[in-house]
């Protein structure tokens, strides 16, 4: 369809408008809270953070990431076994994708992918850590492959790629999420995960290992939230300490895998942005009668790109700032590396935030869809005549509680970075008094995004 | 890529098969072959918002969807034949609107497509269910069939449109609130509808708008625009919708206090919201045109009773599995008695296969009463099959306790106006 075409159709619609607008309880309820009181409260706890940090003994950012040992870890080697549970179920997915039902919301492959997957495992792998190793769908097959042909990856990975292959393919499958017309059409979905299975599993084959802590970005970006997962192995021992404690122990990460991490934030930022009124208003687009994904798709792509920029550019900057104050006479390089990590709990808190509402809802559809995985009338969980409800989004009471969790989880993100940077600092080879300074506008630019995050959520959304 | 309604069950389906052979065997070999050829379950193409803006919607026309197919399969199908949805999400964009309808007819060769509700949706849907001469049943209350912008495929028997709807207000608003009008309406095509079609009608009963208050879309407080409302006013009409239709009702409330004009709006504004929400107490006492009256009345209709029990909806409105999960009540019958006029239709035209379809099209196009039953729950309709668009009983309720309490029942006359199109002038 021409732009023509589609700008006809959307003048046509201005002209005659049904009745119906998308019913907005939810978010009713929402402009109805004392929205900007909790928000002062959230970006206070942030900044008090800091004071106190700033105050505390340089020992004090230790202490709070502390370890306790639990066990040893078990050496059993299951992981082969369940990474090949994972490519099974991913090729159900990918048959059912093309054979079941195209609405998204019965057809088991865009549920698993974006509700389960996306939402889910990502979550969990960031709250409690590593399953990817278990979870993920090539590792497995890959070793059954060599089992099998008993040949090794002929190739060297090229090092001068660096993680940069990864930043490239997180930034593809970013635009596939947000630009994409209909990411949830399930044959269409179906492909692009088929087609990256096959891709990701061919690089594996060819490059080994390497290919996939480098090249294959939905590994890259499990790997990086793992690391702020509380379980962790600490001298062969499973251990458990605050979130972001298994990032303290490691070298920083390369630079590539430094830009991965803030782009994870920068992506996440402009989902709920992209969202909101505001958004809408800058494109010239009434937000009570959004044309639809497919009139927005360029627009979009260069609010993704532009976002994650804007973000690299200021987190640098930040970083800069503090070291010429403190001054401290490292390469930006060096320091963008060390504080990327800082960035993850932020990432994470605001990726639960933002999809917890749409978990609620599509989290009943899964249930749904696994309890009659084929639409044949199987009832595996003995749930017979099961309606989904959105009756939580319909009170104030549950509307509140839902959203407090919300703002919970990107406050809470930002203190642990706040105590996380914290640590960083101090671990710089410094002085206490330098790393403080030096770190400040990093903590204030935090601060100051705590606010933003606040605001995304409160803020009236169109889509 | 198809979603069987599994409406039928064991003994419904054994009827259902000794049934249609005990009627087999009773006729001569030709039809007997004919009858085994057409044995194959009607394809209904169901364009659902699944994703993006009109999902909420989307929810509850799918359970009315499913509710209504199941009826009817288990009533033994339309002539003898299961009906067959294939559900495939249009993400209420126009341009996949098309490409979906597209999909039905093409890749599921289905016999009508049917259940789309966002205007601009249908409009960018429709042009091409033309081209592919593919019967289109749409449920959107948009006044596009009517105006006669869309084409002879292209129908709306299941529900009314705006037009008809703000139009048929203005007796009871003149005779029994008051004849001095203030609307507040948002700035787009939406509100502008209303301030054009109640406008004219006000003044057709003697009636006069004083003040027409237009609210920017992206508005989200509405203290300011108040005391543009004049002192005069009797009734204050509004049809916000949006997010921020709750500030707009509890600000209106902190304005007015206890001593406002009468208040008549459009249930759009509240669908799916809970009217003894707290917050929410100022619209006690005012009123609201719902297309089917969310609470059940006193005087429940057997049909009303049926409907709600198969959807799974409560005597208030909200889903039986979840008090709080209200329907969009005064929408969502369009689906289920849409489905029966199909059935109707595809009935009375002796269709067999695709090949049928202009069939099917004369054969809607020729029905015009539709009287008050299990398949039009919620109440008689006349059909214009020049215009495409049904005509029906429209309903006043005001907030009582909390609840809305229907006051009046529009004629059907009161919603008629006078053709703008005879899309049967169209080639097939």
């Amino acid at each position: 369809m021409t732009h023509r075409v589609v700008l006809w159709i959307a003048g046509a619609a201005l002209l005659c408008p049904s009745k119906a607008a998308a019913h907005a309880a939810e978010q009713g309820f929402v402009l109805l809270l004392p929205t900007d009181v909790y928000i002062a409260a959230g970006v206070a706890t942030v900044a008090l953070t800091v004071l106190v940090l700033a105050m505390l003994p340089a020992q004090a950012g230790e202490t709070i990431f502390r370890t306790r040992s639990l066990r040893l870890m078990p050496s059993v080697r299951l992981r082969h076994l369940t990474s090949l549970v994972s490519t099974a179920i991913l090729g159900f997915l990918i048959w059912r994708g093309f054979t079941g039902p195209g609405d998204p919301l019965s057809n088991p492959m865009p549920l698993f992918v974006w509700t389960v997957w996306w939402v889910g495992l990502v979550s969990l792998q960031g709250l409690f850590g590593n399953h990817w190793r278990w979870t993920n769908p090539w590792t497995g097959a890959a070793k059954l492959m060599a089992f099998a042909t008993g040949l090794r990856a002929p190739f060297r990975y090229p090092r001068w790629f660096g993680s940069w292959p990864g930043v490239f393919v997180f930034m593809g499958f970013a635009g596939f999420l947000l630009t994409d017309p209909a990411p949830a059409d399930p044959a269409r979905l179906a492909a692009f995960v088929g087609f990256y299975w096959y891709t990701a599993f061919l690089g594996l084959a060819l490059f080994g290992p390497a290919w996939l802590l480098r090249a294959e970005a939905l590994t890259m970006l499990m790997r990086a939230y793992g690391k702020m997962g509380i379980f962790g192995r600490a001298r062969g021992r499973l251990a458990m300490g605050l979130w972001g404690w298994q990032a303290l122990r490691q070298a920083p990460p390369g630079l590539g895998l430094a830009v991965l991490i803030i782009a994870l934030l920068g992506t996440g930022s402009f989902d709920g942005l992209n969202e909101t009124f505001w958004w809408l208003g800058q494109l010239g687009i009434n937000p009570l009668e959004f044309p639809g994904r497919s009139v927005v798709v360029a627009q979009n792509l260069v609010g993704l790109l532009a976002s994650n920029i804007a973000l690299i550019s200021v987190f640098a900057g930040c970083l800069w700032v503090g070291d010429r104050l403190a001054g401290l006479q490292r390469s930006l390089r060096e320091t963008f590396c060390l504080y990327a990590p800082s960035i993850l709990p932020i990432a994470l808190g605001y990726h639960i935030a933002h999809y917890l509402t749409s978990f609620m809802v599509d989290g009943q559809y899964v249930i749904k869809v696994i309890n009659d995985p084929l639409g044949d009338g199987s009832a595996f969980l003995g749930l017979r005549d099961f309606y989904v409800t959105t009756g939580f989004f319909n009170t104030p009471a549950t509307v509140k509680v839902i959203w407090l969790s919300q703002a919970g989880a990107v406050v809470a993100g930002h203190v642990v970075a706040i105590l996380l940077a914290h640590a960083i600092a101090m671990r710089g080879g410094v002085g206490r008094r330098q790393a403080v300074i030096a770190q400040a506008p990093l903590a204030a630019f935090m601060v100051a995004y705590t606010f933003f995050g606040l605001w995304l959520l409160a803020s009236p959304r169109g889509l | 890529m198809t979603k069987l309604i599994k409406g039928t069950t064991r003994r419904g389906a054994l009827k259902t098969l000794a049934g249609a052979a005990a009627g087999t065997a009773a006729l001569p070999l030709w039809a007997r072959y004919a009858q085994a050829q057409s044995s194959e379950p009607i394809k209904i193409g169901f364009q659902q918002h699944s994703t993006g803006i009109g999902a909420a919607y989307g929810r509850w026309y799918g359970r009315t969807t499913e509710a209504a197919v199941k009826v009817i399969n288990d009533g033994g199908g339309i002539n003898g034949r299961m009906i067959e949805v294939i559900a495939e999400d249009d993400g209420t964009d126009p341009k996949r609107g098309a490409e979906v309808v597209e999909k039905f007819a093409n890749q599921h060769n289905c016999d009508v497509a049917f259940g789309t509700l966002f205007s601009h949706v249908v409009i960018g849907s429709s042009p091409r269910a033309g081209e592919l001469k593919l019967p289109y049943f749409v449920v959107s209350e948009g006044h596009h069939v009517a105006s006669g912008m869309l084409n002879r495929y292209t129908l709306q028997p299941g529900i009314t449109d705006v037009k008809s709807q703000v139009q048929a207000m203005a007796p009871y608003v003149s005779e029994n609130l008051g004849k001095k009008v203030t609307m507040i309406f948002p700035d787009f095509a939406f509100g502008h509808d209303h301030r054009d079609f109640f406008s004219a009608a006000i003044e057709a009963q003697g009636g006069e708008v004083l003040e027409k208050i237009a609210i920017p879309p992206t508005e989200t407080s509405f203290t300011k625009y108040f005391p543009r409302i004049p002192r005069d006013t009797e009734v204050l009409y509004h049809v916000m919708v949006g997010p921020a239709v709750l500030t707009f009702v509890k600000e209106l409330g902190e304005f007015f206090g206890p001593s406002s004009p009468a208040i008549f709006g459009f249930i759009d504004s509240l669908e799916a919201v809970d009217i003894a929400s707290p917050g929410l107490e100022f619209l006690e006492g005012t009123y609201f045109w719902e297309g089917n009256p969310r609470y059940a009345q006193a005087d429940q209709t057997e049909y009303d009773k049926a409907f709600r029990a198969a959807v799974g909806v409560d005597d208030n409105g909200a889903s039986i599995s979840d008090p709080t999960d209200v329907s969009t009540y005064a929408h969502m019958f369009g689906c289920w008695e849409t489905l029966h006029v199909i059935k109707h239709g595809l009935e009375h035209s002796g269709y067999q296969g695709p090949g049928d379809r202009a069939k099917l099209i004369e054969a809607v196009e020729a029905l015009t009463d539709f009287p008050e039953g299990h398949a039009h729950p919620q109440g008689a309709k006349i059909f214009n099959g020049k215009t495409h668009q049904v005509f029906g009983h429209q309903y006043i309720s005001r907030v009582e306790n909390g609840k809305l309490v229907r006051v009046h029942t529009t004629s059907i006359e009161d919603t008629l106006y006078p053709d703008e199109v005879d899309y049967t002038t169209q080639p097939l």
